[in-house]
């Protein structure tokens, strides 16, 4: 992995850090869906320079849901009826907190 | 062996075996080697349960030198359940007397206690005293039965007799269930969903094949005091006649659309302000409606009376997709519709509409408040804030199926409306620190998923959470279709010639920003157009 700046900004992954230190890789392309994400990885925030996004307040059963909603996004994109993801009840409510952390709140298409 | 104690009185007696000394009185053991040893104490109270091992020497060895060895039997003292298992002389007495094994073993004192399974409490022909001087409370019971047994939903009056016609209708296989001025405020759908258990009783004649057929359930519910529309109606696959005249309902859902065998529908004398879009699947070429009754309702009125739109192929073709008006076969008779004008879009966002337009949310509208503006065909108003996100997107092609994943809020809204305990998820979403916009969301999405589903009318998708709304203004016609050989004649009659019946309002809801309206193109300068008040 690159660790000058300029290098960072290019990486084909991104760390996603949950505030209880669970690390995810995730892809690039696929975090740039939410519009939160992009913000991060743009200019200069230590964020964009390192490729390490931490979020403090999401606990890791919850980012690893929605890493897993992004990459369920990034596989469907074109894709016409795309079967439902599972979400257990018991996340739903964190989860609507965590999509409108994210921003994914809207249809984007 | 003499037994000095034994009285000399006896002597001339015939010989008896002598008694075995009766405690304490050590007998050494006489061919130590060969026989089993026995233990020089006698046994204090063996006290073992008769379940044990053999009690009988014999078992193990038959000589019957065992019996003056100062063995004595078993006594037992007390209860039976005082009685402890201990380990038997016979068993551990081979081990000698330095392996065995206390004999009394100190055990906590037993707790009395009520032992259902056991067969001294089950009312044995012979009962001891203690039986019988026990109060048994049957009421209170140990064994873990859960006391929060389903509970039979209660019925008011009304819904019970509802329930007693729909019971007889199943009983007797009538297809009719009239449940019509029985002052009902609303119907549990367990009551609705028995309907459809209804089999016809075919009718029996001579020279008759039998034939089963599908069952043709005419529901009328007119003349009741229903505010919701009982979701439960749209599950009844075989409905043909639905009569909701004279309620109280403000709403109809989108997945009435689903009664695809309906034949007549009568809604009127409700309190109504629009249709679902949905319904127009139902009235066009065909679809079974043969009749429907829409009038009167406080319907949204258009401002402009009397609105020609242009382009309107054009908004149709573009918004919903191609019309796949299959080539009409048969003669045909029923409804279509025709545009007449619609409203500008209405877009939301967290719950609040970020639009210009908005549908008046009161609950009663006075006639002058339920004109909507209208808004040409080739004019579409997008606040700035949706043009600038959505902006690219208006000029790539729509799609006509839905592509893509939904949102990934709309999908954890979904999970807790599907969730039955509304109210502590409303508690939840009431805390402190959660966003405000999330409650209305949720009661919304709840309306909808208890509705039955909607779609977005553009893409088809199922959505929980539409973010545009508009409504088209619609002219209901009774059309005849005759069909003679290749040439098909429609004939078509407004259902109603009464002005303020003529144009019915149809609610269209998109799920994105994006599925809106689209935009015809500009007419040519030298329409006159109508300006909008």
């Amino acid at each position: 992995m690159a660790t000058n700046s300029d290098g960072a900004r290019n990486t084909k992954y991104v760390t996603m850090i949950s505030g209880d230190g669970f690390e995810f890789v995730v892809l690039r392309e696929a975090c740039l869906l939410s519009p939160t994400i992009k913000g991060m990885l743009r200019g200069s925030f230590s964020e964009a320079k390192t490729g390490r996004c931490v979020f403090p307040e999401i606990t890791g059963p919850v980012l690893e849901k929605v890493v897993e909603y992004l990459y369920y996004y990034h596989k469907n994109v074109n894709v016409p009826y795309v079967p439902d993801m599972e979400i257990p009840v018991e996340l739903c409510l964190v989860l609507l907190e965590a999509a409108d952390y994210f921003q994914l709140d809207k249809q984007m298409t | 062996m003499e037994n000095i104690n034994h009285p000399t009185a006896l002597a001339d007696e015939p010989t008896l075996p002598f008694l075995p000394p009766p405690t304490r009185f050590a007998v050494p053991p006489k061919n130590a080697g060969r026989k089993r040893i026995r233990g020089l104490k006698p046994p204090a109270y063996s006290l073992s349960s008769s379940s044990d091992p053999a009690v009988f020497s014999s078992d193990d060895d038959p000589a019957l030198d065992n019996y003056i060895h100062g063995r004595r039997k078993k006594r037992y003292v007390g209860t039976w359940y005082d009685q402890h298992p201990a380990s038997s002389d016979s068993a551990d007495s081979a081990m000698g007397d330095d392996m065995r094994p206390p004999l009394l073993k100190p055990r906590p004192q037993r707790q009395f206690k009520r032992q259902f399974d056991s067969g001294v409490w089950m009312q044995a022909d012979i009962s001891t005293d203690a039986d019988e001087n026990m109060e048994l409370d049957p009421s209170i019971s140990r064994l873990p039965i859960s006391h929060s047994a389903p509970l039979r939903p209660r019925y008011s009056e009304e819904e019970a007799s509802a329930q007693q016609i729909v019971q007889s209708c199943i009983d007797v296989g009538r297809e009719e269930v009239d449940l019509s001025a029985l002052q009902l405020c609303s119907i549990p759908n367990a009551i609705l969903e028995l309907i459809s258990l209804i089999v016809p009783i075919p009718t029996v004649a001579k020279d008759v094949a039998f034939e089963q057929r599908d069952p043709d359930i005419k529901l009328f519910l007119s003349n009741n005091f229903l505010r919701q529309f009982p979701s439960a109606i749209i599950n009844i696959e075989h409905l043909t006649v639905l009569s909701l005249r004279g309620n109280r309902l403000t709403e109809l859902p989108p997945a009435i659309a689903s009664l695809k065998n309906l034949e007549t529908l009568n809604i009127a004398q409700n309190k109504l302000r629009s249709l679902p879009g949905e319904l127009l699947s139902l009235m066009k070429a065909g679809s079974k409606l043969t009749d429907v009754q829409l009038h009167p309702n406080p319907f949204y009125q258009p401002r402009v009376p009397n609105y020609c739109p242009s382009g309107m192929e054009e908004y149709e073709r573009g918004t919903f997709g191609p019309k796949g008006d299959a080539d009409m076969c048969e003669s045909w008779h029923g409804f279509t519709t025709t545009l007449l004008a619609r409203t500008p879009v209405q877009f939301s966002y967290h719950s609040t509409v970020v639009s210009r337009f908005e549908f008046p949310t009161a609950t009663s509208l006075p006639a002058h408040l339920r004109k909507l503006d209208l808004e040409e065909l080739w004019f579409l108003e997008i606040p700035k804030v949706i043009r600038k996100t959505i902006g690219p997107l208006l000029d790539e092609p729509r799609a006509s199926t839905p592509k893509g994943a939904p949102p990934l809020f709309e999908m954890a809204l979904r999970a807790a409306a599907r969730y039955p305990d509304r109210e502590s998820t409303k508690c939840m979403l009431g805390e402190r620190g959660v966003p405000r916009h999330f409650t209305p969301a949720f009661e919304r999405a709840a309306h909808i998923f208890d509705m039955g589903s909607q779609t977005c009318c553009v893409c088809g998708r199922d959505t929980i959470m539409p973010l545009t709304e508009w409504v088209e203004f619609r002219e209901v016609q009774r059309t005849h279709v005759v069909v003679m050989g290749q040439t098909e004649n429609w004939y078509s009659t407004r259902v109603s010639n009464n002005g303020d019946e003529h144009c019915v309002p149809f609610v269209r809801k998109g799920c994105s920003w994006s599925c809106i309206p689209f935009k015809a193109s500009e007419p040519s300068e030298d329409l006159e157009l109508v300006p909008e008040v």
